[in-house]
């Protein structure tokens, strides 16, 4: 039946073109010319341009130390995300799911950080940081406030996690009042019935229960704090030097305020890209296996 | 499983000091705008002694606040129009649709939720130059659209499998077309999960930064994010204005949160088990 068939594909055109034409040039043909442009030299301008194999890879993993730095200390950052946003996170929920009457009001409340977005925050930071603590140290003599927040790298780094954390830890905490609304009131009485202690209780029977919970929530950290752009853009603007410069910044510099070197900022645009993809698949993969069902 | 009275009370102290510790910046945000320069850096964390409008005037004209403001609704509501229109039509047809070609389509939209934003963003740039849709609004808000079909595809796709296939066919034995089955039908019948879409998206588009940074080049055109990154850039150390201008900015969305946070919640708890 060629004319039914023929019709079939009209139809299909028709239902999914708007969406794919846009998509395509958007998305799909950026992605493809990205990866097609990072063989190459070509500096954003010129007409011609060669082939030069993996010569952008090479010079950007063992001859820039920019990037190299910039790929440590997203990877550091990226490691105390995981744990301190999921830890946070989880405890929140649990804590809260705890409540009864309180319950709305601190969902409300430490839930709300997520909604301004992550560059006014890290603004909103930076007045803490530069102004309000080494105020409040003096006035106060708690040495420990009077840090050079936002000036000294080491202690930067700690300031980039607290922005990131006030402001992303809300929504992962969502996810997981959601997933514990899920466990069974039942197996949690069955476990009090056998004598189990409350924290027995959360790690053998809690836990386990919301393991889709955890899987997804450390897919979305993980994602997120690999491109962490806008808390360090914010706060410390990659600085002082380029110390505490992410792969994003990095990139971003390489193409639009450096030197326009389009196919080897397009080759640390692939870089970022097979690492999240690695780092996903890895985590997917050893997270499934531990999920049970209900 | 209920704690005992003693350690009850201990979560509840934990989590209030905890709930002060994340309220505290955006209390020091507000009251400090209200403060003069000088009353600021006697105290950051006193009550300002008078009310003290000044910032705000100052910050509404710097940051072009109903401009701005403006600017942000029409790319947000275009983009999430969009996003929902074209999605819905192509996740329901390819829900419906068992070939090759639909399977390969399909697969394309999903594995290009992977691709980080900045991945594509130089190529991205170049594109939107030269199809000249870059620095105008409504070109920000068809790049959205081409940016957000994917996952909403992906949801949509998901969410039509719960309807029966009854629906449709009763509806064309009446008569109606492929096109007015679907806006008569089905699409109603997709309102909830259109909800939480519209909800992600405009989380996204509304609070993003990067990409209206790369693509929006007269000041005339900025989003209230990018005004306020303007003015935090010029007047770094007008701190009273800085953050009169940031609490106008949050104002939106701390307001929308209010009204629908229910919704929110919910459709970000939806939007991950789905993903």
């Amino acid at each position: 039946m060629p004319v039914k068939s023929y019709k079939k594909y009209v139809s299909l055109f028709g239902f999914v073109a708007p969406a794919f034409v846009l998509y395509a040039v958007f998305l799909l043909i950026p992605t493809i010319g990205g990866m097609y442009y990072s063989f190459t030299d070509w500096n954003g301008l010129n007409r011609s341009y060669e082939f030069i194999g993996f010569g952008n890879f090479a010079e950007a993993l063992s001859e820039d130390p920019d990037f190299i730095g910039s790929l440590w200390f997203t990877l550091k950052y990226v490691l105390f995300m995981i744990v301190l946003q999921n830890v946070f996170a989880l405890a929140l929920a649990v804590f809260i799911e705890s409540r009864r009457r309180s319950k709305g009001f601190f969902r409300t409340v430490f839930f709300m950080p997520n909604m301004i977005s992550t560059i006014i925050s890290a603004f909103m930071w930076t007045f803490v940081f530069a102004q309000v603590l080494p105020q409040l140290a003096e006035k106060t003599a708690i040495a420990f406030l009077d840090q050079a927040w936002i000036g000294d790298p080491n202690v930067s780094f700690y300031s980039i996690l607290i922005v990131s954390l006030w402001n992303g830890v809300g929504y992962m905490m969502i996810i997981y009042l959601a997933g514990l609304q899920g466990v069974p009131q039942s197996l949690k009485e069955a476990a009090l019935i056998d004598g189990a202690t409350p924290l027995q209780t959360f790690r053998n029977v809690t836990l386990p229960m919301i393991t889709h919970a955890i899987t997804i929530c450390f897919f979305l950290t993980l994602n997120g704090a690999f491109k962490v752009f806008e808390v360090v853009y914010g706060l410390t603007g990659g600085g002082p030097g380029r110390s505490t410069q992410v792969i994003t910044m990095n990139i971003y510099e390489e193409a639009f305020s450096n030197n326009f070197r389009y196919g080897y900022a397009s080759a640390k645009s692939v870089i970022l890209f097979v690492i999240i993809l690695i780092f996903t698949f890895i985590q997917i993969r050893v997270m499934k296996k531990r999920e049970v069902e209900a | 499983m209920k704690p005992s009275k003693t350690t009850s009370l201990l979560i509840t102290v934990m989590l209030s000091i905890g709930a002060a510790v994340s309220f505290f910046p955006i209390y020091l945000a507000v009251i400090n705008s209200f403060k003069t320069q000088g009353e600021m850096f006697r105290s950051f964390v006193a009550l300002p002694t008078e009310i003290h409008f000044g910032n705000y005037a100052d910050a509404f004209e710097k940051i072009n606040l109903l401009g701005s403001t403006l600017n942000s609704v029409i790319i947000s509501v275009l983009g999430i129009g969009g996003i929902v229109l074209c999605a819905a039509l192509a996740g329901y047809k390819l829900s419906r649709t068992h070939g090759k070609l639909s399977n390969l389509i399909f697969f394309l939209f999903v594995a290009s939720m992977l691709v980080p934003f900045h991945s594509i963003m130089i190529p991205l740039t170049r594109m939107a130059k030269s199809l000249s849709v870059q620095g105008s609004t409504y070109g920000l808000a068809i790049i959205y659209i081409g940016l957000g079909v994917n996952m909403a595809i992906f949801l949509y796709h998901g969410f039509v499998k719960s309807i029966p296939r009854e629906l449709e066919e009763a509806a064309q034995i009446d008569g109606c077309n492929e096109f007015q089955t679907f806006f008569r039908i089905i699409f109603p019948l997709l309102v909830p999960i259109t909800v939480t879409i519209a909800i992600l998206d405009f989380l996204w588009i509304w609070n993003d930064f990067l990409l209206p940074l790369l693509m929006l080049t007269d000041s005339s055109d900025f989003t209230l994010i990018l005004s306020t990154n303007t003015l935090f850039g010029e007047y770094n150390k007008d701190w009273s204005l800085i953050l009169a201008s940031l609490v106008l900015t949050a104002i939106p969305v701390i307001v929308i949160y209010s009204f629908f946070q229910k919704f929110i919640m919910h459709g970000i708890a939806e939007g991950a088990v789905k993903g």
